[in-house]
């Protein structure tokens, strides 16, 4: 499998929560490149590749929407209010141009502008505007779009140099370029559990999508990958690194048994490691999984990104690479 | 049979997620007493009794206490900690802790006052506070402990008279009083599940899983409560009264109470002339609204001993106020919840 | 329809306490079901056959907000908490209607200042309700602690527009109501008439768990931007149609639901509006998340001043809601 080229296709398709299919659609379509799998979407939108084995059933999670916006309002010419999907800062959106998914399929431009500094009063200067003063003046297709048309930022992923890659949505399509990659690695070991790689729907509004095929699968165990911050200082808390391999969670929301299996294996094969604690719930998809039916024993794997949530987060490539050998090595011992 | 346990309960640690000491425990003390018992993925511990009725009546009590969890070993030696639950800052320093499997000690210090200038009134945080386990390097501390570590008070408790201080009465009492029915030997009308959950301090977590389980027919939720009876909070704003008796909730957070069940306890109280009180805030919630939205939905009622300071290392509850809860609890489980409505 | 709303919102049924308004709507469908059953939790659910053997479920939620008495003191005074989303300025200059007796809405305040600050930062620790009780005995005589209360307002009829208490959300009952009576459905129809929405979305949590539909749409009403300086980027205007909602912030509708009320109205002629709502959730959220994952959406009635004691609607939305949910329940097509 080509890692940069899947990696970049991901992040450069659109699919706010709610509104995935053609992420799905990427992903159902490279899945079934890989020799014996057999992939079925769901009633609900998510996409569940099962590898058959012997053994205990394994399921992965990678959630596949990205955050984005929704045209709320018509102001008058070009101009129109807008809201967002997940949390994003106002000052992300400023000077960016924004992809408008059109009701007929096509795609109008639309741009979020910052008042220039000469006409700006004494109060405003300094001031972030919060999204109720924003609007997006529509450059491109202003005739085509209405309320409720969804829009994405519209920038393009790159490599920025031969570790890194940045571009959009790589929380948490880098997941699902890492689970695409473990699936793959995979076929290189004889089986010994029952693996469903689930590339679920809707993290963002209280993870029905994970829920949902959770309650379905009941599996034995549930590892859910998703992002978390790299390269900051967070008070009280380990630092995060970016290509210093996985991040392995720590909490009550997580199975310490498995979690020390998993530490053992990282150790054996030489993957390097960090650990984060989560004192709480861990808002991913791992807290609803959980709590499923009769309860799940639960394990979250995150990759560490920088700048979370804005139009060009980063990722370090060797991370992906790492977090998928584990995995693959992990799935293949069924999970012991 | 009155509070048999309840000093050893609220000493264990068990941290939301870490609550195997206390649930050994209490294994040790109700294995030869129930028809059987099982523990859950979630560490949710089931037992039950037979009733008369095959219809099933699960009461629940949460084994969790607030704590930290060991979220970094800095430099010097010290650890820094994030909370589990809802602690508030301001009731932790200079408490002595014990942290992970090996329980080693610590203490939460802070700054002298002499040190202190005009900050005497400003409020601690979690990213200034560190634990002190006497070694002053990072990797003598990673010989003893490692991130992910629990971190519980190590209070010791006090039950005399009429008067029980200690950590973690929210909810060892409530998990007291189960065991406490469980040795007493009840002639219970209803098939009668007693259900020790964890989780419950970080929203409710456990119990939903036990009752998807059981698929209980009604649940009655018995917890440690909130009061606000002391000299600096106004009266009408209080919650209950020690010395009141058992507070019956009418709603709380996520849940307006299964109004057959209210009814039903509050008159179980009033013919058996056992003093009660009438819950009075709706703020905080309890497992009784997980439990309710689960499956094709089980009706639920919350009965709580009153208790203050709840949250923090030093709570107090008043032990007649146990008493009074564990009776009208006992007569409740021989009484059948009529069906019609007579309200 | 405007009788069969006055007699719904006049009906005093607040979350938890449903009992009344339960018997009422079932007085009203009763004649034109195949089945009906009341749950554990006091959810009402009805249902008509159809020919197919998909289900479609519609829900509208009985409860009203209202309050809850919670101390009484010596002279007779009665304090009062929140059930479900009553802010204590809707209660100023109201009255409040518990079972048995009437009472005023009054606020501390020591000095004139006192009351000007309390009013400016006001909460249920400095009102009070007066029932004119002579003392604390006379007052818990007539209202015992732990009973429920309503906003006292009565209903009236403006023409087009309707006013009352409790339209939140028992304009959604009426719509449901008149589904039922007028519906020859294709598929199997459910209605359910859930309890506790307002308090946490409790019933619509277990109402859908043994019928497992297909598609479940909640009905229920939406906030308003056509006042003076309403919102500013919301677009939800009275009587210009029933709102498809595409997202609130409890939820997404699934976007099968969106398109499919959308291509319906729009070829049935039936004026429509599409909603963001930036800040409210309906039943459609715990409905989605019920087992293993229903595919749901929610039909808006667009309401001034929603949760005070003067809600308002349109009556022709209403009409059109009605005209929608049933060319839904009988078009002889596959819902999803």
């Amino acid at each position: 499998m080509e890692l940069l080229e899947v990696l970049k296709r991901l992040s450069s398709l659109d699919g706010p929560s709610g509104y995935e299919q053609e992420v799905i659609k990427y992903i159902k379509e490279e899945a079934e490149k890989i020799p014996n799998v057999k992939s079925e979407i769901d009633h609900l939108g998510n996409l569940i590749v099962r590898k058959e084995g012997p053994g205990k059933k394994i399921a992965l999670f990678a959630h596949s929407d990205e955050i984005g916006f929704v045209l709320t309002k018509k102001e008058y010419g070009n101009y129109w209010r807008f809201s967002h999907f997940g949390g994003v800062d106002p000052k992300a959106v400023i000077s960016q141009r924004l992809r408008i998914h059109t009701r007929d399929g096509s795609i109008s431009t639309g741009v979020v502008g910052m008042l220039e500094p000469h006409l700006q009063t004494e109060e405003m200067k300094g001031k972030v505007p919060s999204f109720d003063e924003l609007f997006i003046d529509i450059v491109e297709g202003g005739d085509k779009v209405s309320i409720g048309d969804l829009a994405v930022f519209s920038s393009e992923p790159f490599s920025l140099s031969d570790k890194y890659f940045t571009g959009k949505a790589l929380d948490n399509r880098a997941s699902c370029a890492t689970l695409l990659y473990a699936l793959a690695l995979l076929n290189n070991f004889v089986p010994r559990s029952d693996a469903y790689f689930v590339f679920n729907i809707r993290e963002e509004d209280g993870s029905p999508g994970a829920k949902a095929v959770a309650y379905k699968l009941k599996p034995d165990l549930a590892i859910i990958l998703d992002v978390t911050h790299g390269d900051v200082q967070i008070p009280s808390s380990p630092k995060i690194e970016t290509g210093k391999g996985p991040v392995l969670d720590i909490g009550p929301v997580i199975s310490y048994e498995h979690f020390e299996r998993l530490k053992k294996l990282a150790e054996k094969i030489s993957v390097s490691y960090q650990v984060e604690p989560t004192g709480g719930v861990s808002y991913t998809d791992t807290d609803a999984i959980q709590i499923t039916r009769g309860g799940i024993l639960t394990l979250l794997i995150s990759l560490p990104i920088r700048y979370m949530h804005t139009p060009y987060e980063v990722t370090n490539i060797r991370d992906i690479e790492e977090t998928a050998r584990l995995l693959s090595s992990f799935i293949a011992q069924g999970g012991e | 049979m009155n509070n048999l346990y309840l000093k050893e309960l609220t000493e264990l640690n068990g941290v939301s997620g870490y609550e195997r000491r206390v649930r050994e425990f209490i294994k040790e003390k109700i294995k030869d007493r129930v028809s059987g018992m099982e523990e859950d993925i979630l560490g949710n511990l089931i037992a039950w009794k037979e009733g008369k009725n095959s219809k099933k009546l699960m009461l629940c009590a949460h084994m969790d206490e607030v704590g930290f969890m060991v979220s970094n070993i800095e430099e010097d030696g010290k650890l820094s900690i994030i909370p589990i639950g809802g602690i508030d800052p301001r009731t932790i320093i200079g408490k002595k802790v014990l942290i992970g499997e090996k329980e080693i000690p610590g203490v939460i210090g802070y700054k002298a006052i002499h040190l202190q200038r005009g900050e005497e009134l400003t409020p601690p945080s979690f990213e200034n506070i560190k634990i002190d386990i006497g070694v002053n390097k990072k990797t003598d501390a990673e010989n003893k402990v490692k991130i992910g570590d629990f971190v519980a008070f190590a209070t010791k408790s006090t039950v005399n008279g009429d008067w029980a201080s200690g950590k973690a009465l929210d909810d060892r009492g409530g998990c007291s009083i189960l065991i406490d029915l469980i040795e007493d030997n009840i002639g219970l009308f209803y098939t009668t599940y007693f259900v020790f959950s964890t989780q419950e301090e970080l929203g409710l977590r456990g119990a939903g899983v036990a009752a998807e389980k059981i698929s209980p027919d009604f649940a009655v939720v018995v917890e440690t409560t909130t009061s606000g009876d002391n000299p600096e909070f106004p009266e009408a704003r209080r919650s209950t009264e020690l010395g009141r008796g058992p507070a019956i909730s009418p709603a709380h957070s996520g849940y307006v109470i299964d109004e057959k069940l209210f009814y039903w306890m509050l008159d179980n109280a009033k013919e058996n002339n056992i003093l009660y009180q009438i819950k009075r805030r709706t703020v905080g919630g309890t497992d009784a609204r997980r439990i309710a939205t689960t499956l094709a939905g089980i009706p639920s009622a919350v009965i709580s001993i009153p208790s203050r300071y709840i949250h923090s290392p030093m709570s107090v509850l008043n032990l007649k106020d146990y008493e009074n809860t564990l009776r009208l609890i006992a007569t409740s489980l021989t009484k059948e919840v009529k069906d019609e409505r007579t309200y | 329809m405007k009788e069969l709303i006055k007699k719904l919102t006049q009906t005093n049924a607040p979350s938890g306490r449903e009992l009344k308004i339960r018997e009422i709507i079932f007085e009203e469908v009763k004649d034109f079901i195949d089945g009906y059953e009341v749950d554990r939790l006091g959810n009402l659910i009805v249902w008509k056959k159809g020919k197919s053997n998909q289900k479609l479920l519609l829900d509208a939620h009985m409860d009203e907000i209202g309050v809850l008495a919670t101390f009484i003191d010596e002279k007779g005074f009665i304090r009062i908490e929140s059930i479900g989303g009553v802010s204590p300025y809707n209660l100023i200059g109201s009255r409040v209607l518990f079972q048995n007796v009437e009472g005023v809405v009054g606020i501390e305040g020591e000095t004139a200042e006192d009351v000007q600050k309390n009013t400016k930062e006001l909460n249920f620790d400095k009102i009070f309700v007066d029932i004119g009780a002579k003392n604390q005995e006379e007052a818990e005589k007539l209202v015992p602690l732990g009973s429920f209360g309503v906003y006292s307002a009565s209903f009236t009829d403006l023409g087009k527009r309707i006013v009352s208490k409790a339209m939140d959300d028992r304009i959604g009952c009426a719509i449901l109501i008149d589904t039922i009576k007028r519906a020859n459905p294709y598929n199997d129809f459910y209605g359910a008439f859930s309890v506790q929405e307002e308090v946490g979305l409790v019933g619509a949590s277990v109402v859908a768990f043994n019928i497992n539909p297909d598609v479940a749409i909640a009905v229920d009403v939406t906030t308003w931007s056509d006042t003076p300086k309403g919102p500013k980027r919301m677009s939800l205007e009275l009587g210009k149609g029933p709102c498809i909602k595409i997202k609130d912030s409890a939820s997404i509708s699934d976007r099968r639901v969106v398109e499919r009320l959308r291509d319906l109205a729009e070829s049935q002629n039936i004026p429509y509006q599409l909603e963001i709502l930036l800040r409210g959730g309906t039943d459609a959220a715990a409905l989605q998340k019920t087992a293993a994952g229903i595919v749901s959406g929610t039909l808006s009635i667009p309401c001034r001043y929603v949760h005070s004691p003067h809600e308002m609607i349109d009556v022709d939305d209403a009409e059109n809601a009605v005209r929608l949910l049933q060319a839904l329940a009988e078009e002889p097509k596959a819902l999803i």
